[in-house]
Parts: structure tokens; C-alpha cells; sequence
């Protein structure tokens, strides 16, 4: 029998999420290595269309189910809904998107599963036979090779991917689609979903923004912020942003708050202050164009999307950065 | 009610990281310091927050690691968690989270917590999945990026806001027990207090040997650790702050950026 990679469709019950393009090019790689199918399991109210649309553009089989009350994402009635499709067919590897919902449902599926688990992944090495998933520790300082022995389809392996870490893959076949679509009433009692409530950065112009200018713990305090506001009256119209840590703090609210759990910024550019780089604040920064880095800390993990480097105290440098844009703008001989 | 908060300890941020000869783990040095994983402070001090609002609440905070972890716990009981128990694990080398999780949870099975509290990651792995691994080996339900929580009156229930992508939240009612997965900025830790501290230097934990509890079968192993070769492909700008400003600015100029 067939063994099969598992791609667990991330979605948001209107759209394929790009995440899941991102799986499948990871698959391919994976693909490589393995003598496994690809195929694609999808979780949601009504997943038929966007079954369809993943079989007929990438040929691979879809398994769908519909679950009521499964809205975005329930983590019961993802947990249940998985694991029931996933025993019906034979996975050597199943992979998530390491998202919110992906980082709750994968290490609960390895252990339904019997499998094991590795979250995070950014890539794969092969030497030999042997696979080894590459991902980040110590806030990217650290970089991991794991491994899993014995992976086989009565104990999967779960990853999940990083989102970033692979160019998403959208082929555009066009086939007329074979899918396999199921009703499931897994409704969950322990659960109940109750709304949602907006996010605080909505409205904010941080999203449409052309210069933004964020700041970081390497402001040191509360009222070190202004540096950051300084900095950004040098540009004409330049939003000011802030890191996960120093909203935590409550030196800035949260909605200034850039990454992927604040607003998700595509600015022409980007100048980071005092940010050590988190991944969910790489992930909010990556559509930026131009990316400048003010940081003490040679090693922070953020000089590595850094198009400039500047390896210096923000406190200290802003000002002098403010004083020599100041004498450009000033006409000479006055 | 019960609550129980699994906490880790892991080298102060900012630390030098050294591999060691075998590539497995990291070499401490008499100077390397240790903390409290900055997401299990929010745990621990949510866990507080639910103590003082109903006072019949009972807080112990669990650990797997070395004797030195129980530094750590020694932190937690001065916060203010009301015992402690050590899973003692001497061993060298990575501990997946599949086997921290099945010992805590072998550990918690028959000690009726009503509530587990985890930060949502570790500062050092990052792995984020000793919580939902708890959850589903004790069979409870679970929620992670938990941004703010209310337990019913009746205490049978509690509704949690759950931080998704985008900074929107879902709202879910979930039934006690269950297992919460806590995000940063769900409250404000506080420093241990002196009174709590002296206590905390005279308690004695509950000493688990690790030897003692089942090691799960299937885990994943890590092969080697190593720094990541890619760098910035990004200028260095290199002088004085002020030839750096200049630099920058030139190249903001010729960029069409300022």
C-alpha cells in the first residue's frame, strides 16, 4: 500500500491559506526522499469547493469533511476530525502550518496517532537515508537537526512548517476534480465557541503603511519610545510600530504591535530599533521591501533579513541620525 | 480548586550559547544564570490572579530538569504557588517534549487538578508542545495563546479568549478540567515577595525520581545542534555613529526611501 504525506489544509473557509501552498512545496521536497503520495486532508463548515480547487490544481487526492460548528478553528472538533480521517488512510508523515491552530492540533494528533512530533521546521537534510528536519532554538540563535527513527503509518511523524521557510508552491492545473468529501457531526461538549472579538491593531494605519519605523525591548523603558517617534519625523509619512515585548510591557499599545500576532506590515521600508527578531515578528515583517536594523546585539536574530546593519545602541544613535538628516534638509549657507 | 502550573527552567536570556563536544546540548559554565521561562511567569502569575479572586484555591508548580530546576520552583513557591514537585531528571542531552509531558501528566492523573496552566513555548526549544501533549494524554480538553480567562462561579466551566493570528480572538466556553496554554501579555508577573521568599527557603518539594515514571516509546531525537550559516545578506555599516548616519542616509537617498 501506498504510503501517503498528509497536508492538512490550512484555510479560513473561503480561501486556501497560503501556508498551505508553502506544505506543499515542502512536501515536494519531503517527496523526494520517500516513496509517499501527497495528499491533502481538509477540516471546516464546507470544505467542498476548496477541496476541489486543491485537487483540480494540484492533482493531488483532497479528503474533505464538513464538521458544524467548526468555524475558523476548534480545537475539539479539529483534534477528533483529524484523527478520524487520518486512521481511515495510510500517512507515513502528516504536516501542519505552525500556526495558532497548527501548534494546538499537531502535538495532540502524534499522540492519538502513536506518531511523534517535531514543530517548527524550516527545512530538510538528507544524508543517506536518513532525514533530518531543521529548525530553530534559542529565538533562531541555535539551529537543530531532528530526527524521528522508525517513522511508518502505525507512527507517523507530525511536523510542523514555519511559515516563511518554504516559497509556497501554487500549481494550476487544471483537472476535473476527484475528491472525497464527508458530513461528520463531532460536535464537542467540552468546547463550546463563543464569537470573536476584533483585533486591537484594526484601523490601524500600520498595515498600509510606506515607512515604519518599530521599536523594541532595546528601548530600555517606557519613555525611551519618543526615540522611536523621533526617528520617524525624519520621513514625511512614516507610521511608528513596536515589538510583542514592549506592548507586553505596556510601553506601547497594542495596537502599534508588529507580527503575526499584531498587524502583518508590507511597508517600502522597515526600520527595526532595538528588535532582537522573534519569528512571529520576521513573519509580520517579510513583504517589507527594504529592511534597516538598529541593534546593540550583533547576534540578534534579526540582522539576518537586515538589508543594512547598523550594530548600534538606538539611544544613542537615533539622535545623531536625526541631527545629520536635520543638516541636509537645512539649506547650506544659513 | 486545584491548579497546577508546569514551569521550566532555562538559561538567563542574553546568555552565551556554547555546544557541547557532542553536539546534543549546550555547556553551562559557572557563570551561566538561570530563570524562570518568561511565558511560564505569566502562568504562574495568572494561576495567583485566580487564587486571590476565589481564596479557597490550591496552586502547586511542577518541574522537570536537574537539581538546579529547583531553583525555579524555589521562585515559584516566592511568587506565590503553594507547593512544589520536582520530576528530578539528571540525564544529559535533549528531553523531547513528549516525555516531559507524559511525566507530568502520569504525575497529575490522580491529583485532581481542576486547572493545568503552561506558557505557550519555551524561550530556549521553542517546541510549544508539553501543554497540548498534557491535554490529550490526560484526555482534557485544551486551548493555547490564552489571552485572558474567567472560571465561572460554579467553577464548572471557564471562558477563555484565545489570541489568533492577526491579534483577533475567538471566545470559547470550555469545561473544567482543562488544560490553558497562557500568551505573554495576559497579565503583568509580579517579583517574589520576602515574607513568601523566606517560607519558599524551608519547603521541601515533592521529590519525583524520573526513573520512576514511564518513558514514552516513540520521540524524536535531535542528531546535532549547530549555529545557522545563513547571515544577513544585508550591508554592515562600519565607522563612527555619525559615518554610519551618513552611510544610511546616502543609501536611503539613493534608494528613493528619504
Amino acid at each position: 500500500m501506498t504510503e501517503n504525506i498528509a497536508i492538512i489544509t490550512a484555510h479560513d473557509g473561503k480561501n486556501i491559506s497560503t501556508s498551505t501552498w508553502e506544505l506543499y512545496a515542502f512536501a515536494k521536497k519531503l517527496k523526494v526522499h520517500t516513496t509517499a503520495d501527497i495528499c491533502f486532508f481538509l477540516v471546516g463548515e464546507d470544505t467542498r469547493k476548496l477541496a476541489e480547487e486543491i485537487n483540480s490544481r494540484t492533482g493531488c487526492p483532497a479528503i474533505a469533511a464538513d464538521v458544524p460548528n467548526t468555524g475558523n478553528y476548534h480545537g475539539e472538533i479539529y483534534k477528533k476530525t483529524l484523527a478520524h480521517l487520518l486512521a481511515e488512510h495510510s500517512n507515513d508523515y502528516i504536516l501542519a502550518p505552525h500556526s495558532i491552530s497548527g501548534m494546538d492540533y499537531a502535538p495532540a494528533l502524534s499522540i492519538i496517532l502513536n506518531g511523534s512530533c517535531i514543530t517548527g521546521v524550516e527545512d530538510i537534510k538528507a544524508e543517506g537515508d536518513v532525514l533530518y528536519f531543521v529548525r530553530a532554538m534559542f529565538n533562531g540563535k541555535l539551529q537543530a537537526d531532528m530526527q524521528s527513527q522508525g517513522v511508518s503509518n502505525s507512527s507517523p511523524l507530525i511536523l510542523t512548517l514555519q511559515p516563511g521557510a518554504f516559497k509556497p508552491l501554487q500549481p494550476n492545473k487544471k483537472l476535473s476534480p476527484k475528491i472525497i468529501h464527508g458530513r461528520f457531526d463531532f460536535s464537542e461538549d467540552r468546547m463550546r465557541y463563543q464569537g470573536k472579538l476584533p483585533s486591537p491593531s484594526q484601523g490601524s494605519n500600520l498595515a498600509k503603511a510606506e515607512v515604519i519605523v518599530s521599536g523594541g525591548r532595546g528601548i530600555e523603558e517606557q519613555e525611551n519610545y519618543q526615540f522611536i517617534e523621533m526617528l520617524a519625523t525624519i520621513f514625511p509619512r512614516a507610521a511608528t510600530g513596536a515589538s510583542r515585548p514592549i506592548c507586553d510591557y505596556g510601553w506601547a499599545p497594542y495596537k502599534k504591535q508588529v507580527g503575526a500576532t499584531g498587524t502583518i506590515v508590507s511597508p517600502k521600508l522597515y526600520i527595526a530599533c532595538g528588535i532582537s527578531g522573534s519569528t512571529q515578528h520576521l513573519q509580520g515583517i517579510r513583504d517589507s521591501r527594504f529592511i534597516v536594523v538598529i541593534n546593540k546585539d550583533p547576534t540578534a536574530p534579526i540582522f539576518q533579513v537586515a538589508d543594512v546593519c547598523i550594530v548600534e545602541d538606538l539611544i544613542k544613535f537615533i539622535p545623531i541620525l536625526v541631527e545629520e538628516s536635520q543638516k541636509r534638509k537645512t539649506p547650506k549657507g544659513n | 480548586m486545584k491548579l497546577l502550573v508546569c514551569i521550566k527552567q532555562v538559561m538567563e536570556s542574553g546568555s552565551e550559547i556554547i555546544i557541547d563536544d557532542s553536539r546534543h546540548g549546550l555547556t553551562y559554565s559557572n557563570v551561566t544564570r538561570f530563570e524562570i521561562n518568561k511565558y511560564d511567569e505569566y502562568a504562574i502569575e495568572e494561576a495567583i490572579l485566580i487564587k486571590e479572586k476565589f481564596g479557597n484555591v490550591h496552586i502547586d508548580a511542577i518541574t522537570v530538569g536537574p537539581s538546579r530546576s529547583g531553583d525555579a520552583l524555589r521562585r515559584a513557591l516566592g511568587i506565590g504557588a503553594d507547593e512544589a514537585i520536582h520530576i528530578l531528571d539528571e540525564t544529559k542531552g535533549y528531553r523531547p517534549p513528549i516525555t516531559t509531558a507524559s511525566w507530568i501528566a502520569e504525575v497529575a492523573k490522580d491529583r485532581n487538578y481542576d486547572l493545568i496552566l503552561t506558557g505557550i513555548m519555551s524561550d530556549d526549544e521553542m517546541n510549544g508542545q508539553t501543554g497540548p501533549m498534557i491535554a490529550q494524554i490526560l484526555n482534557r480538553p485544551c486551548a493555547g495563546t490564552i489571552i485572558k480567562e474567567e472560571i465561572s462561579s460554579d467553577g464548572k466551566t471557564i471562558t477563555i479568549e484565545r489570541e489568533i493570528e492577526g491579534g483577533a480572538k475567538d471566545v470559547f466556553q470550555i469545561d473544567l478540567p482543562c488544560v490553558l496554554a497562557v500568551q505573554t501579555g495576559i497579565n503583568s508577573p509580579r517579583y517574589p515577595s520576602l515574607s513568601k521568599v523566606m517560607r519558599a527557603k524551608k519547603k521541601t518539594f515533592d521529590l519525583i525520581l524520573a526513573e520512576s515514571l514511564k518513558k514514552p516509546g516513540q520521540q524524536p531525537k535531535l542528531h546535532a545542534l549547530g549555529f545557522p550559516q545563513k547571515m544577513s545578506h544585508g550591508i554592515v555599516l562600519e565607522g563612527s555613529p555619525q559615518e554610519k548616519a551618513v552611510q544610511l542616509l546616502d543609501i536611503l537617498v539613493s534608494k528613493s526611501l528619504a
